[in-house]
């Protein structure tokens, strides 16, 4: 445990790390060198699209996926050193497939891991019910988890990974599957964790689920492109987002929206509703304006966390094409 | 980066953070993989099915079907000669049952076209002049043709025509010649003993195939089963071992090895009269040590396979093959080529079926088998080291 005391302020310490996969021509830089700094209670999420590193980076925390450059500490311990079995004591890991044993039922899974992990007695019995009562898994003990909705069967993941009630909670894309009520149950389950004092590294695709963290990390091929509360992380937007509300001529729609696709003036569009949401430099507004004049006007809008994602993921591109072409 | 705006909650004492380190049992964790392995075995009961269902099936197959010994073979019967003498030679010839006539043809050319279309197995052909032989007190000439391309119902087909030839000759009072023209594809080997029953002979050998089987099909989906399912993530951040994961996975696969291999050995002694005539320690340590082996064997490939699909065909390519064709089930090792003969050192089945063979009919003891023992341990011990050492704790 004197590991743990040095660095007591930091849950989870990544430096320079990363990961490679394949060799020579097929080299693939799955995770670049990430520098991570989550303290206690924090709930950090890893935001990014399919392929961007967030699966790669969580298991490299978990002590599953040995990094190729970099270290990464769990509440000081290295989980690739001898300190593993540490490691392993204090992380919990939901991973994002189905990976309990769905042909065994809830308590036959429960049973199994706490068999792992070493638990009995007074202490494994009431951390089991209070597990169960919190995520509301009690009645359901002998149903298999094979048979468990998408929700329910996240829950038990949770449940397993936290039977050795870890410091440390790793989620990757938990929601993945989830119908909407069971995942705001997901997240009030993290929030509850939280409160007292878990750390928790979440990854999704979802924007919505990236403002219910503390803090993010945007990913990107491998990459992290930026780094703060979501709620700061979207006010620092530097770009107009505009809504573009569109006349009433025939093709309205079609044609203001094969217009901004090929606008170079446009970083980034989704359609909205009725209407078209636009995110473009402040300077290139008017420019876009006059392109736009008699299919629609264009009017100012709040920025959403998706906006400043994809605005941030269209800059990225940008530059990396702006740069091969040099 | 700063950190101000985060919010911070101090732990509460609901979770209390102060924990005893634990100290786990490898035992506990053993026998928590072999709970669940076991509950997987019990509700898909496909293994089962493999371990218990299959030996008695494949024993019944190869005890009643596969009968080296034959009756009624089909005949196609020229009589060119066509006199008394002659049909009293070939009613003498067909008498005994073992061999049948399947049709009758005007000459020897049709044979061709027999053996074609597979109406028959072999020709006889009695040639023109024939009775004037017999009343000359000439040797008679008579002539089989057989058809060479399945070369144990040819072996059989001439010793029998030959002997009936000889009898009803006898009975005739002619001397007896037979001039035998086999075609060119002919391939005869005497792959059994005629001496002994082929059950005898098949029963030990089989015993080795079986468990071979058995055991390396249900222990190569065990490992690969985790990869499939991705389960393998959820064991390898809990604290068990890799050498805990293959031993908890043993012991059910072992137990449901065990019961194969009684069944094999009852069925053996008690339907096909396989006799026990030596020491039945030696026979149930050369069989644990076997099942040993092909566990690991079993193991390793599961381990190295990832997937249950390559799995399978590891199984059946390095297990099930050389378990069948170089340990002298069926084959004698001494008529292989060099090469083969090679190779066949490092199945374990031969090892066994040496020993199994020894000690069920020869009456033999450790004495004589001790090699087998040997090897037979150094088998296991190599492929549960392998196992274990190329069981790494990582996805990849």
């Amino acid at each position: 445990m004197t590991a743990s005391t040095t660095s007591r302020a930091l849950s989870i310490e990544t430096s320079a790390i990363g990961r490679d996969f394949g060799s020579g021509k097929t080299l693939n830089r799955a995770v670049g060198a990430l520098s991570l700094e989550i303290p206690h209670g924090e709930l950090f999420g890893l935001i990014g699209p399919d392929g961007a590193g967030k699966t790669t980076l969580l298991r490299m925390m978990a002590g599953l996926l040995p990094p190729t450059r970099g270290t990464v500490r769990v509440e000081g311990f290295d989980p690739f050193g001898k300190e593993a079995d540490h490691a392993r004591d204090v992380v919990g890991l939901v991973p994002q497939e189905h990976s309990l044993y769905g042909d065994l039922t809830v308590g036959e899974n429960l049973d199994f891991f706490a068999d792992l992990y070493g638990l009995d007695g007074e202490e494994l019995r009431t951390r089991r019910e209070r597990l169960m009562s919190i995520t509301r898994l009690g009645t359901f003990l002998d149903r298999r988890a094979a048979q468990l909705s998408g929700g329910m069967y996240k829950k038990l993941a949770v449940a397993c990974a936290l039977l050795h009630q870890p410091d440390v909670l790793l989620l990757d894309e938990p929601t993945n599957g989830v119908d909407p009520p069971s995942r705001r149950e997901l997240w009030e389950l993290l929030y509850e964790f939280v409160d007292q004092g878990m750390t928790i590294v979440v990854t999704t695709p979802y924007m919505d689920e990236a403002t219910r963290c503390h803090r993010v990390a945007l990913m990107d091929r491998g990459e992290i492109i930026a780094m703060d509360a979501p709620e700061r992380l979207v006010a620092s937007l530097d770009a107009a987002v505009l809504e573009v509300s569109l006349a009433s001529v025939p093709n309205a729609r079609e044609r203001a929206t094969a217009l901004v696709e090929s606008s170079e003036l446009v970083i980034a569009s989704a359609p909205l509703g009725a209407s078209l949401r636009v995110v473009v430099e402040s300077r290139n507004e008017a420019a876009l304006a006059k392109a736009l004049e008699g299919l629609g006007t264009l009017s100012r809008t709040a920025p959403s966390f998706e906006d400043l994602f994809l605005t941030a993921i269209a800059r990225r591109e940008k530059t990396a094409a702006t740069k091969e072409a040099a | 980066m700063s950190e101000a705006s985060l919010p911070r909650t101090e732990p509460s004492a609901a979770l209390p953070r102060t924990k005893s380190r634990r100290r786990t049992s490898s035992l506990r964790r053993i026998f928590a993989i072999a709970r669940k392995e076991s509950l997987h075995v019990q509700r898909d009961p496909q293994a089962l099915y493999l371990a218990l269902g299959m030996p008695i099936m494949l024993l019944l197959l190869f005890g009643y079907g596969v009968s080296f010994d034959m009756d009624e073979l089909p005949v196609v019967l020229v009589d060119e000669d066509a006199t008394p003498e002659s049909r009293a030679l070939s009613d003498a010839v067909f008498a005994s049952g073992e061999l049948r006539i399947a049709g009758t043809a005007r000459s020897a050319d049709a044979a061709h076209q027999i053996f074609a279309d597979r109406d028959a197995n072999a020709v006889l052909v009695l040639p023109r002049g024939l009775s004037e032989s017999i009343a000359r007190g000439e040797p008679v000439e008579v002539q089989l043709l057989v058809d060479g391309v399945e070369a144990n119902s040819a072996a059989q087909l001439q010793g029998k025509a030959e002997a009936a030839v000889r009898a009803a000759s006898l009975s005739l009072g002619a001397t007896p010649a037979m001039a035998m023209s086999p075609p060119t594809e002919t391939r005869l080997s005497t792959w059994f003993n005629p001496e002994e029953r082929s059950q005898l002979f098949l029963v030990p050998g089989l015993a080795a195939y079986i468990l071979a089987i058995v055991a390396v099909l249900l222990t190569a989906l065990t490992v690969s089963r985790e990869w499939d399912r991705s389960s393998i993530q959820q064991l390898f951040v809990t604290p068990v071992r890799t050498w805990e994961i293959v031993m908890g996975k043993l012991l059910p696969y072992f137990t449901l090895g065990v019961i194969a291999e009684l069944i094999v050995f009852v069925t053996g002694a008690w339907v096909f009269d396989v006799p026990m005539r030596g020491d039945p320690i030696v026979l149930g340590l050369a069989s644990l040590l076997f099942l040993l082996g092909m566990l690991g064997q079993g193991m390793l490939i599961s381990i190295v396979a990832k997937n249950q699909m390559v799995a399978t065909q590891m199984a059946t390519m390095v297990s099930m093959l050389p378990s069948m064709l170089l340990s002298g089930f069926m084959f004698p090792i001494e008529n292989m080529p060099l090469p083969l003969q090679v190779i066949s050192n490092v199945v374990p089945a031969r090892y066994f079926i040496h020993t199994l063979r020894g000690v069920l009919l020869r009456g033999n003891g450790f004495a004589e088998v001790w090699f087998d023992l040997l090897m037979l341990g150094g088998f296991a011990f190599v492929m549960f080291t392998i196992a274990t050492r190329r069981f790494k704790r990582e996805l990849a």
